[in-house]
């Protein structure tokens, strides 16, 4: 499955705070390092195992599964909120 | 006023663009006297205006009025705020909306376009707005969505729709919005004056609820259901703008600068105007965003209250309309010993309401 980021929801860097957000109507949602790190490799064309893959490359220390298991997690819950769509490739 | 409080950057800037408006609704908000404000900044200062807020951490842009499509800068001001990574919403009546407007809005690069209705019934709907609007807001809000926007529907609520939130909600539903915010009348402006035949009786909000409650679980992940309590039926106040010069402000179409859209009316301030200072230095510095600025203003009964970080003592101006006192614990909140005030007019008869429109006191004013 393909995640894409929903028209809805816009990630950006916020500079006054430090942080990235992530803005929707009448709201934000302030994201961790790690979460924007996940979504910001969201293009609407890479599948879940793609991010996973690019993520341990880049974290040698910590295990696939684990990385796994956290990146579902978040890309369900911002599913949920209608951020995320899922779309077969 | 000393810089005792260090304020976070804001999140949200509400820009009124104008006060003219051609619906007439009596719950208005805006001030009385709206036509007695000076001239509207020209497009040059909004678009100025814009990008001090994103310099300033500002993340949200709420282009409002009045009606902002009476303005035909709104697209340049939109684009301004999308070019300084703002999330742009826009809040319309929708009257006057064209398909190329609409268009014209979403290559500006707004997101979110709040439409606002009267009611589910039209022929009631155009009697509060005072002009044939209803049939019209359908189409404009199913071309927001057809141009690929956020679409909000927002209805403003009283005794004379509660009856029909039920239809209310089924028809924002049937538009496709993604958001539908139900808010009970806050008396301020027209609708403090019109009180009398807005104010519901306490069933008709209790059953309302329950309708919006239940709507609010069975259209989860389809539409957000909204539903704002209305204060004086809470006992409790509303965290007036989530506490003063804490996350909003607002700038009206004069260009004065301020903590919430119905600080205007409060007497001793003399607001600054973002013709003389930039945003960030009235945000950081302005006398009259201070003073209210978290809990060291407070009196007795807020200021050993367990709650003055939840509601920051309720409303500012609610506090001066009914008390004469801006300082004041809001009268809403059971603990002022103002409540009765509030406890009288909720209780008070109720017969059918009469069709009231938006008050212009501008001339009684000069
Ligand atoms: S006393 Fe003041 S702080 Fe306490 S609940 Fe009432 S308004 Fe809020
Ligand atoms: S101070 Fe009062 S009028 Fe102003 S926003 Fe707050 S509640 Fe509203």
């Amino acid at each position: 499955m393909v995640p894409s980021l929903a028209r809805r929801a816009r990630v950006r860097w916020d500079a006054a705070r430090d942080c990235h957000v992530l803005l929707y109507p009448e709201g934000v949602l302030v994201l961790t390092p790690e979460a924007a790190e996940v979504i910001e490799r969201i293009d609407g064309a890479r599948s879940v195992e793609a991010i996973v893959d690019a993520l341990a490359g880049e974290h040698p220390e910590a295990p696939r599964d684990v990385i796994d298991g956290d990146v579902r997690e978040l890309l369900e819950r911002l599913a949920a909120r209608g951020f995320v769509r899922w779309e077969a490739p | 006023m000393g810089g005792a409080v260090t304020a976070a950057p804001p999140m949200a800037l509400l820009a009124e663009l104008t006060y003219r408006c051609p619906l007439r609704c009596g719950y208005c908000a805006n001030p009385t006297d709206w036509r007695g404000y000076g001239r509207e900044l020209d497009g040059d200062a909004w678009r100025r205006v814009v990008r001090e807020a994103g310099a300033l951490g500002v993340l949200h842009l709420h282009l409002s009025g009045g009606e902002p499509l009476l303005r035909d800068d709104l697209e340049d001001i939109a684009r301004e705020g999308r070019d300084a990574g703002l999330y742009v919403n826009v809040i319309t009546s929708g009257f006057g909306a064209t398909r190329a407007r609409v268009e014209a809005l979403a290559a500006a690069g707004v997101d979110h376009v709040q439409v606002s209705l009267q009611d589910a019934d039209g022929e009631r709907g155009d009697r509060v707005a005072g002009v044939r609007a209803h049939d019209h807001k359908l189409v404009v809000a199913r071309m927001v969505r057809d141009a690929g926007m956020e679409l909000s529907i927002n209805v403003v609520l009283h005794r004379g729709n509660l009856a029909r939130t039920g239809e209310i909600i089924a028809l924002a539903a049937s538009l496709g919005a993604q958001r539908l915010e139900l808010a009970n009348t806050q008396y301020h402006g027209s609708a403090l004056a019109n009180r009398a035949d807005l104010l519901p009786a306490r069933a008709q909000l209790d059953a309302a609820f329950a309708v919006a409650r239940a709507a609010q679980r069975d259209l989860a992940g389809r539409m957000d259901v909204i539903y704002v309590v209305p204060d004086w039926f809470a006992d409790a106040p509303r965290p007036c703008m989530d506490g003063w010069g804490r996350r909003f402000m607002t700038v009206i179409p004069d260009g004065t600068a301020l903590p919430c859209p119905g600080a205007h009316g409060l007497p001793g301030f003399a607001f600054d105007n973002v013709r003389d200072r930039s945003l960030d230095d009235i945000w950081y510095r302005g006398a009259d965003f201070e003073r209210y600025r978290g809990t060291a203003w407070m009196a007795e009964p807020c200021a050993s209250c367990e709650r003055r970080e939840v509601d920051y003592g309720g409303c500012r101006c609610q506090a001066f309309a009914l008390t004469g006192d801006a300082a004041a614990t809001d009268p809403a909140c059971a603990k002022s010993p103002h409540h009765k005030l509030i406890r009288d007019e909720r209780e008070g008869p109720r017969g059918e309401p009469a069709v009231l429109y938006r008050i212009d006191t501008t001339r009684a004013r000069r």
